[in-house]
């Protein structure tokens, strides 16, 4: 019964008129913008981009240290070479042949 | 500046007639109408022009209805069948077949609504009255399209109890 009439509330109520804006709505509305300051468009420069990225980066790069160490730490106590030493290893192998 | 005034002679009429489905007083309606576009105004330099300018000063001015709607919570919670005028109280009494007239319908609407959470009211307005699909509904509020069909069949449900309290009184 109450879904019936709800239905017919919102059929008659698509129906009611919205009220005219006052002629000089716009003037009015001018008159406020102009006490606002300038807007102007944002220019993002690099510098801006990396300062506004900042902490993020710097939370990846603390992850990146973190698990090198972490990894450096487990590959010791299993007994394989360190990274350092494999690093050695591979810079040797590829640059002074 | 001239450009923004053609623009807001171009939408006021849009942006009146949704901020009137959540504020019956002219004058309100008048000053959030404003708000909205100044909101516009100091927003224009992250407007892309990817959607319409109409979508974008829709979206504005529904939210500045919720920011309304939210504002005036704590004292619009009381109903009083006072504030409807003859007809809507006829039809709510059941005292007149048929459908009510668009302003009373409009009227009893508001008086129901007022049970509902202001995003909840915006939800169901925007789906029954403004005919919004669920995907501009969930763009518009920022909420996710499953959280709007549960927020709009909430409520609905609250809506006919309130219809069937406001029957009683």
């Amino acid at each position: 019964m109450s879904g019936e009439k709800l239905k017919k509330l919102f059929a008659a109520s698509r129906k009611d008129t919205a009220p005219v804006p006052p002629e000089d709505f716009a003037n009015d509305v001018l008159r406020m913008v102009r006490q606002e300051p300038p807007a102007t468009r944002q220019i993002n420069s690099l510098p801006d981009s990396v300062d506004r990225l900042f902490p993020r980066i710097a939370f990846a790069a603390l992850a990146v240290i973190a698990l090198c160490v972490a990894a450096d730490y487990a590959l010791t106590a299993a007994g394989m070479p360190e990274l350092g030493d494999g690093l050695s290893l591979f810079s040797a192998q590829w640059f002074f042949i | 500046m001239d450009d923004f005034a053609e623009l807001v002679r171009r939408h006021q009429s849009r942006v009146f007639a949704i901020l009137h489905r959540y504020e019956r007083d002219m004058h309100q309606v008048e000053d959030l109408a404003q708000e909205t576009f100044l909101k516009a105004w100091r927003a224009l330099p992250q407007f892309d022009g990817r959607a319409p300018f109409e979508h974008w000063i829709s979206k504005i001015a529904t939210h500045t209805a919720l920011d309304h709607l939210r504002r005036g919570q704590r004292r619009q919670n009381e109903i009083s069948l006072s504030e409807l005028g003859e007809d809507a109280l006829d039809w709510l009494r059941g005292e007149k077949k048929g459908g009510p007239e668009a302003r009373s319908a409009a009227e009893i609407l508001e008086l129901a609504m007022r049970e509902l959470s202001p995003l909840d009211r915006v939800v169901i307005t925007m789906q029954e009255i403004e005919g919004r699909s669920v995907k501009e509904i969930a763009e518009a509020t920022g909420s996710s399209g499953i959280a709007v069909r549960v927020r709009a069949m909430r409520a609905r449900a609250k809506l006919k109890r309130a219809l069937e309290k406001l029957a009683k009184v």
